[in-house]
């Protein structure tokens, strides 16, 4: 039976967590993610778990680091100007091929910007969020219900591909308390994704000796399997290495890994573009208001649709660019100065003065009659 | 029927709690209803006002519209000031008359009723916290929602031990939102 409950997105995000098997939470808070703390120190406790506020950011996540590293789900989570913080570990996440969970619940910045505001401000951040050459995978939930499903995908993604998984939500979406209906326990669970784990002669075991599209099979540290982690380019049993040929291929399968899978990874919403002229590409909360002007623009016999990416990086590109050149009319709405604007003329080959652009970076949401005006601009 | 609220105050007065009882009944009775806040990043002393959207129908951007809202009530002038225009003509506006100052032009564009929110929770309950669910009985009252529902999801919201003093809070609340209607009606 699906599950229906009146919460806000951040307590769904932490709920999400534990239904997805995390075990583990280190974070500092931060508004307006802060509940999302909260709720983990209220639930880990319960299904044996362990909590820990550090004493920062960084020490936040470097502990969720090494909880995953003994093979225990984790999660850390903040806001805009933590991820900041957080960069260095994150590399090293992507580096070590360490699953983790960072959910970004985001407000307005550069720097400590606007705490209690929502914003889409770090969409290229989460593309790259630290140093060097990686591929990142970002999802954004764009209603309650995602806040809970994206956030157990997330788990299940960081698991699959051995690496950080970035969930975006915003301070609308975080905050705001509504009905969402919410999977049943069973399915989550039946659907839940594990970490490989080598279980042949440990004198043997070569933990990133793997397959060029494949991640690198972690066993938990303490279980007798050894092997090291570090960011340093290394080569089958994780210690350092130079040798050019062995840092080429782990720089490739980090990509590989991703990109060669990423129809296991995309994920897009089509909403009434089947009939539409106009097309309305949004994402997170904003799409939320775009739904709403559809709804009545539609009234007025205007008919508008919306491409809502859920999957931001890997972009869904394909669709992108098939969609981009089945509409003349397309507006890119963001609450940014255009951020996932760049990536859509990239995908589609369109320049910039073919699209029209609704971007707002005040910390306010865009309002369906802001929809509605822009709309009635272009038909 | 779309019915949208907003409950304005300072920051650390509370009118979060308010707003999420009012739509989780709404939800409770099988509808659809959405709270959402905005608040600054003052600690105290900041201007807040809580949305809320009750419908029969699923609601999407979850932000009152302004020149649509309903009813509003507001605990302090700062944020009465700058969010009494989200009121539609003829709306309802409760304030509390000891901190809220309207002017006669505002007393002809909106039905005003002042109540003395604070005051009431203060000396009539005895924990000037309650001042939400006093808020809520009003907002109850005033909009015509359904009563015993709104009251059972507050006993089922607010904490354990603060039950009893909340349910006398609701009852003085609601029965001073009669009596100012009687008033203002005759």
């Amino acid at each position: 039976m699906p599950r229906e409950v009146v919460s806000t997105g951040n307590k769904l995000a932490a709920l999400a967590a534990i239904d997805a098997g995390c075990r583990f939470f280190g974070g500092y808070p931060i508004t307006p993610s802060s509940e999302i703390a909260h709720e983990m120190s209220r639930l880990l406790p319960k299904v044996g778990g362990v909590f820990i506020q550090m004493e920062d950011e960084i020490a936040g996540i470097s502990v969720a680091l090494g909880a995953s590293m003994s093979g225990v789900k984790s999660m850390t989570n903040t806001s805009g100007p933590g991820i900041s913080l957080k960069a260095e570990q994150i590399g090293l996440a992507f580096m070590g091929e360490v699953p983790l969970v960072i959910t970004n619940v985001m407000r307005g910045g550069p720097s400590t910007g606007l705490p209690t505001r929502p914003a889409q401000q770090d969409i290229l951040q989460a593309q790259a969020p630290t140093h060097g050459d990686y591929q990142s995978i970002t999802l954004c939930a764009g209603s309650l219900d995602e806040c809970y499903s994206e956030t157990v995908r997330a788990f299940n993604l960081a698991e699959r591909f051995m690496t950080p998984v970035f969930v975006l939500l915003d301070e609308t979406l975080g905050h705001m308390v509504g009905k969402a209906v919410l999977p049943d326990i069973e399915e989550v669970e039946a659907n839940i994704v594990n970490r490989r784990v080598y279980e042949g002669d440990p004198a043997t075991y070569e933990p990133y000796n793997v397959p060029a599209d494949e991640p690198a099979i972690l066993n938990p540290f303490f279980k007798g399997y050894r092997y090291h982690i570090t960011g340093l380019h290394h080569g089958p049993t994780g210690f350092p290495t130079e040798d050019a040929k062995l840092s080429q291929e782990l720089i490739d399968r980090l990509f590989n890994k991703i990109l060669a899978h990423k129809d296991e990874i995309e994920s897009y919403e089509e909403f009434m573009l089947d009939d539409a002229d106009i097309m309305i590409i949004a994402y997170g909360s904003v799409s939320l208001a775009a739904k709403e002007a559809i709804r009545q623009l539609r009234e007025e016999g205007i008919n508008v649709g919306l491409f809502r990416p859920i999957t931001l990086w890997p972009s869904p590109e394909e669709k992108i660019d098939e969609l981009c050149h089945k509409f003349d009319k397309i507006l890119v709405a963001e609450m940014n100065k255009g951020q996932y604007f760049k990536e859509i003329q990239r995908a589609s080959g369109k320049k910039a003065a073919e699209f029209e652009t609704l971007f707002k970076a005040n910390g306010r949401s865009i309002s369906p009659a802001e929809f509605k005006a822009k709309i009635k601009e272009m038909v | 029927m779309r019915k949208q609220l907003r409950f304005t105050g300072v920051g650390g007065q509370g009118v979060l709690l308010a707003g999420e009882i009012l739509a989780r009944s709404y939800v409770r009775a099988g509808k659809y209803g959405i709270q959402v806040g905005t608040y600054t990043s003052q600690v105290r002393g900041g201007p807040t006002k809580v949305d809320i959207i009750l419908d029969d129908e699923p609601i999407l951007y979850p932000y009152a519209v302004d020149g649509e809202i309903d009813f509003m009530l507001s605990v302090a002038d700062k944020s009465y000031q700058l969010f009494k225009e989200g009121v539609k003509e003829g709306g309802i506006i409760v304030y509390e008359p000891n901190l809220v100052y309207p002017s006669d032009d505002d007393k002809a564009k909106w039905k005003m009723f002042p109540i003395e929110v604070i005051t009431i929770a203060k000396e009539k309950v005895g924990n000037v916290i309650t001042q939400s669910v006093v808020a809520l009985a009003i907002a109850t009252r005033m909009n015509n929602l359904d009563k015993e529902m709104v009251y059972e999801t507050m006993i089922q919201t607010v904490p354990p031990k603060a039950v009893e003093v909340n349910k006398k809070a609701f009852e003085l609340g609601y029965q001073e939102a009669e009596e100012v209607l009687a008033k203002y009606s005759s």
